[in-house]
């Protein structure tokens, strides 16, 4: 297989694949049913992965299985109007076209599990996105490392990844035990989901958390926010929650039978302190407002519709909402997007907020997240909910 | 001085020489370190400020973002990466990077995990070592400015 026969492309995917399964271990290369590729955006994978791509699509290399592309660097539709630089824009055009002709399927979305993948429990997969990796793993207990970006795309090209990590049954079972029955969660927002997945992130950082105690009637987009933001807390793929994730029916399932490592009581004041570790503050300047990372499903749309119907968004703040074209498809077809727009807000497909120029320099957010990873573009980024976002937005400035 | 060296295992070959950048705080590349530059420019991390390039850098493991890959993999074109990587544990993500940068521009960037003591423990910023990824061994060569040494 790696003597070329196949053509460059596929020679260059295999021998790395190849000698990443050589570092960690793996026995064999493992067949996967599908793939989520990260790096789809220019932005993110720069000219030397442009390079890359490029060549593999034209070595005739293509996807052997399904895979499902991360956002983009533009919103495809709009990219104009977002003042997205002529230049990158071309970039990740050319990127699309050499992924699509690839067979790359255009979701450009972070949340795919939402809009356009199928994932299946105990299904082997090969995602990238780390958000979308702890929510596969998590919540479909579907199988896939945390793949980076360009393995991804190898591994669409081979159809295959080395057999390590999360693959292997050892490997999924729970090492730390956190009891949350004291926190209090019956009335947690998803932002609240998302300072809980970020706390245990923190505290669990490579390993397998299992959380006891949270309500069973937690919803896939709290779930989202949990996985996405126990990935940036610590490097978290695969989180047990008993009596809700399917690898956990139960603490003793979770934990393979064996005694936790280490049992932590997280206590209401823990997640406060989290929460004001998350949020730099300064709210009630915020110049923009931006939810949908990872992007809003077609009921956060629909949500973020109700609650902003009948008002307007202050003229000296922008507010952005981040989707798929999936969903904000769906949503334009039942009037939420018009709902949503008639405010002032706009409602952003395809693409992520760190590709958008949003000449602020106080943020406010709902997504743990993004408050968490874009400081270094902003003075300050305040945390809140969904709910306190839009009354921000829309509450009039004392300006000047 | 007595001589520090450490055992690890490697992860990607090759042999450099050159400052120690160290940390405790795990790291995402991504949002920490500029491929362009190489400096590290996340403002929650105790490295901000620091460059990365061009130094022999530690930090106990990867967090975060799988875009790190890309990172390490720019850094690399754009001449701008560390000379080595040293971790308590190499998330495939950073390996990644690694291995592309040697298949694309015959560019190497040894990285070695898994030491036998901790590194940080015993090891500051401005020493100068050597990590050789090729047999997975790190070695102080001279004490850096904090002990009063020849940097």
């Amino acid at each position: 297989m790696l003597d070329g026969e196949y053509g460059e492309g596929y020679e260059i995917a295999m021998s790395v694949l190849a000698k990443l399964g050589d570092i960690y271990g793996a026995d064999r290369m493992l067949r996967i049913e599908n793939v989520h590729i990260d790096g789809a955006a220019y932005g993110w994978i720069n000219d030397s992965g442009l390079e890359l791509i490029e060549k593999l699509a034209s070595s005739g290399a293509c996807f052997r299985v399904p895979a499902t592309l991360n956002p983009s660097s533009i919103d495809f539709d709009m990219w104009q109007e977002l003042k997205i630089p002529s230049c990158v824009a071309n970039k990740q055009l050319r990127l699309a076209n050499a992924l699509k002709r690839m067979g790359g399927i255009p979701t450009w979305t972070c949340a795919p599990y939402q809009c356009g993948a199928d994932l299946r429990f105990g299904q082997n997969v090969a995602w990238g996105e780390s958000n979308a990796v702890g929510f596969a793993n998590t919540v479909v207990g579907a199988r896939t490392e945390r793949l980076g970006d360009l393995a991804d795309m190898c591994a669409a090209v081979v159809g295959e990844y080395p057999r390590f990590g999360l693959y292997l049954d050892e490997n999924r079972r729970g090492q730390m035990l956190f009891e949350v029955d004291k926190v209090g969660m019956e009335s947690f927002s998803s932002m609240d989901y998302g300072v809980l997945g970020f706390h245990v992130g923190s505290v669990a950082g490579a390993g397998v958390p299992v959380v006891s105690g949270m309500p069973r009637k937690v919803s896939n987009d709290e779930l989202k926010s949990f996985c996405a933001a126990a990935a940036v807390g610590g490097s978290v793929a695969l989180c047990h929650l008993c009596g809700i994730t399917p690898e956990a029916k139960t603490i003793a399932e979770a934990f393979h039978s064996s005694a936790p490592e280490e049992k932590i009581t997280i206590e209401a004041g823990d997640l406060e302190y989290t929460r004001q570790k998350l949020s730099t503050g300064y709210e009630e300047q915020a110049e923009a407002v931006c939810i949908g990372c990872p992007h809003c499903s077609v009921q956060e749309l629909v949500q973020i519709a109700r609650l902003i119907k009948g008002r307007k968004v202050d003229r000296n703040v922008r507010f952005l909402v981040f989707t798929s074209r999936a969903a904000k498809a769906l949503t334009r077809e039942m009037g939420i997007v018009e709902n949503i727009e008639a405010s002032g807000a706009r409602v952003i497909a395809d693409t992520c907020w760190n590709f958008v120029p949003l000449e602020a320099k106080i943020l406010m957010t709902d997504s743990v997240k993004m408050a968490w990873t874009s400081l270094s573009k902003f003075t300050s980024v305040a945390l809140g909910s969904v709910e306190r976002c839009i009354d921000v937005a829309v509450e009039a400035k004392q300006l000047g | 001085m007595r001589s520090i060296v450490i055992r690890c295992v490697p992860v990607s070959r090759g042999v450099s020489e050159g400052e120690a950048l160290v940390s405790k705080q795990p790291m995402c590349l991504y949002d920490s370190l500029d491929p362009r530059t190489g400096f590290i420019v996340n403002r929650r991390h105790e490295l901000y400020g620091e460059c990365a390039s061009g130094k022999i850098l530690f930090f106990p493991y990867g967090i975060g973002s799988s875009t790190s890959a890309a990172t390490i993999l720019e850094a690399s074109r754009c001449n701008k990466a560390p000379k080595a990587i040293v971790n308590l544990e190499t998330e495939p993500i950073i390996t990644v990077g690694a291995l592309l940068a040697q298949r694309l521009y015959g560019k190497t960037i040894p990285i070695v995990h898994r030491p036998e003591t901790d590194p940080s423990d015993v090891i500051e910023k401005h020493d100068s070592v050597r990590v050789n990824a090729d047999v997975g061994l790190i070695e102080v060569l001279r004490r850096g400015r904090s002990l009063g040494g020849v940097m």
